[in-house]
């Protein structure tokens, strides 16, 4: 369920990225063009936006860890119970 | 999975946003680094609550003998010198870069933070050196009180009283009048997010440590 939702995120990203590439930049060089969509979005403010994107991937995938052992240490539990109600 | 533990993940997600999209004040020398405080302070505040946590379980262990007790004041301790330690390794970069050292001697929150850490360091070696369990529990819990104990006196009291370049130090609060107030608005979310955080990493170390013993002396 997890990784689905992740990799769902992560083509979304990818698709949404790929609609503004980045490469339009340099096929005139009279003058700078300025990024638009996503990229524009992320190039500004002084690039702080990438840091909280990097915080956020390092903080997503922490807490999709800790989701997968939180529900192993489940599983385990009702494994330990149904193991005492049969012996 | 339990509903609060999304609230958290969440909570903990917007709270990280915030902090690094709300416009902070540029006050020289501190610059970006003032949006450390969403994350450098809410660390020994979240150290303090599980500290805190796990000095509550170890009377109740005194008092009921209960071997759970004993589990959740261990797991407690180790979240708490974990978060502890965080707080210590980003004190240290946000110093190198404000103050310009890693380390220094004349500071006494950071060094009595650090012996704070030590103390409870010993309280891991003490419990690996029990072989029985009752033994261990025991000693362990009277060890953690008194552990728990100094906190106060070492990362409040005397900090407060002694010169330092540290916020909160020579009579002042750390959070004072000249504090940007919008900083208040990340920052008490900030520690509720974390000490959620905290709360759920020892709920799963906790049931692993269950299981575990459910599993040796069954």
């Amino acid at each position: 369920m997890i990784n689905s939702i992740i990799i769902i995120v992560i083509a979304f990203l990818n698709y949404a990225l790929e609609l503004f590439p980045l490469d339009q930049q340099y096929e005139q060089y009279e003058g700078v063009e300025k990024a638009e969509g996503l990229v524009g979005l992320m190039s500004s403010n002084d690039l702080i936006l990438i840091v909280l994107g990097v915080s956020l991937i390092i903080w997503f995938t922490l807490l999709a860890f800790m989701i997968k052992v939180d529900r192993k240490v489940t599983k385990l539990e009702q494994k330990h119970e149904s193991d005492l109600h049969t012996s | 999975m339990k509903p609060w533990k999304y609230i958290v993940a969440i909570w903990l997600t917007l709270v990280i946003t915030a902090g690094f999209l709300i416009d902070v004040p540029m006050i020289p020398i501190l610059l970006e680094t003032s949006r450390n405080l969403f994350l450098h302070v809410p660390m020994w505040f979240t150290m303090f609550a599980v500290f805190f946590a796990g000095f509550v379980y170890s009377i109740r262990y005194l008092n009921s003998f209960d071997p759970d007790m004993d589990i959740k004041a261990e797991t407690a301790t180790m979240v708490g010198v974990v978060f502890g330690i965080c707080g210590l390794l980003t004190g240290s970069l946000w110093a190198r870069f404000t103050w310009g050292a890693w380390w220094t001697f004349a500071e006494p929150k950071m060094n009595l933070a650090a012996v704070a850490m030590l103390i409870y360091f010993a309280y891991f070696i003490l419990r690996s050196s029990f072989n029985d369990p009752e033994k261990r529990a025991k000693m362990a819990a009277v060890y953690n009180i008194f552990a728990a104990s100094t906190v106060p006196f070492l990362l409040y009291i005397i900090p407060r009283q002694m010169p330092s370049l540290h916020p909160g130090a020579e009579g002042n609060p750390a959070f004072s009048e000249i504090t940007a107030p919008e900083l208040r608005f990340v920052f008490y979310p900030a520690i509720i997010g974390f000490i959620g955080l905290a709360w759920w990493i020892m709920d799963i170390i906790y049931r692993y440590k269950k299981l575990e013993s459910r599993m040796e002396y069954k």
